[in-house]
């Protein structure tokens, strides 16, 4: 990853914040879209973001995503999708706010709240559980 | 990586499945702080593996699952 890449993935995350989506390349102001379209290739490569198979289109901007999921977050104002549990606190850490998450238990189904304040959730009997080692994180990143 | 209600649950939904890795989502906030803190920050620059390795173990969550490739 190169500094224009960095570069690149700094005003992509920041335009995902501002715009509360993922932006298309012609949004991300700064290059024409062929040459954002490159660079999101090459950091899709570096594990800095996710496209969406078979596209030029943000899947995942850790953490957040790009696409409705089972973690959705209430903060700063808006509601956001996380790719997973660990994404979901992620969001409220990346954007240095208070939150609420909301999902459901895959097993029973039943709704599952979260306040986020400074950090700690305001429910602490719930568990996370984490099916592959990190070894294999990014084998399949979305399966992850 | 999903948050559950109790053990029950997970092994429930686990069935036949070899489990993971399960912890507090406590120790979960906590990772979450110290991983994405930064990824907004104007300035960011990505971690090494062994910046993100360290985090993990700071945490405690050490051992062969935790280790990063």
């Amino acid at each position: 990853m190169d500094e224009g890449d960095i570069a690149l993935r700094n005003v992509t995350y920041r335009r995902f914040v501002e715009l509360g989506r993922a932006p298309t390349a012609d949004e991300v102001g700064e290059w024409d879209a062929a040459a954002v379209e490159q660079g999101w290739r090459r950091l899709h490569d570096a594990h800095a973001l996710v496209l969406q198979p078979g596209t030029v289109e943000l899947r995942m901007a850790n953490p957040f995503s790009a696409t409705p999921t089972a973690y959705r977050v209430h903060a700063d104002g808006r509601w956001w999708f996380a790719n997973c549990a660990w994404d979901a606190f992620g969001i409220c850490a990346a954007l240095h706010v208070d939150g609420r998450i909301e999902s459901t238990c895959p097993d029973c189904g039943e709704p599952i709240a979260i306040e986020v304040l400074d950090g700690k959730p305001d429910d602490e009997t719930l568990l996370f559980h984490c099916l592959l080692p990190a070894a294999q994180w990014w084998d399949d990143i979305v399966f992850t | 990586m999903n948050l559950f209600r109790s053990e029950e649950h997970v092994a429930r939904w686990l069935n036949r499945r070899g489990a993971g890795a399960t912890i507090p989502v406590t120790v979960l906030a906590e990772l979450a702080q110290a991983w994405w803190h930064d990824r907004l920050a104007p300035d960011w620059r990505p971690h090494t593996r062994d910046q993100n390795q360290a985090i993990l173990d700071r945490i405690g969550l050490t051992g062969e699952f935790w280790r990063l490739p």
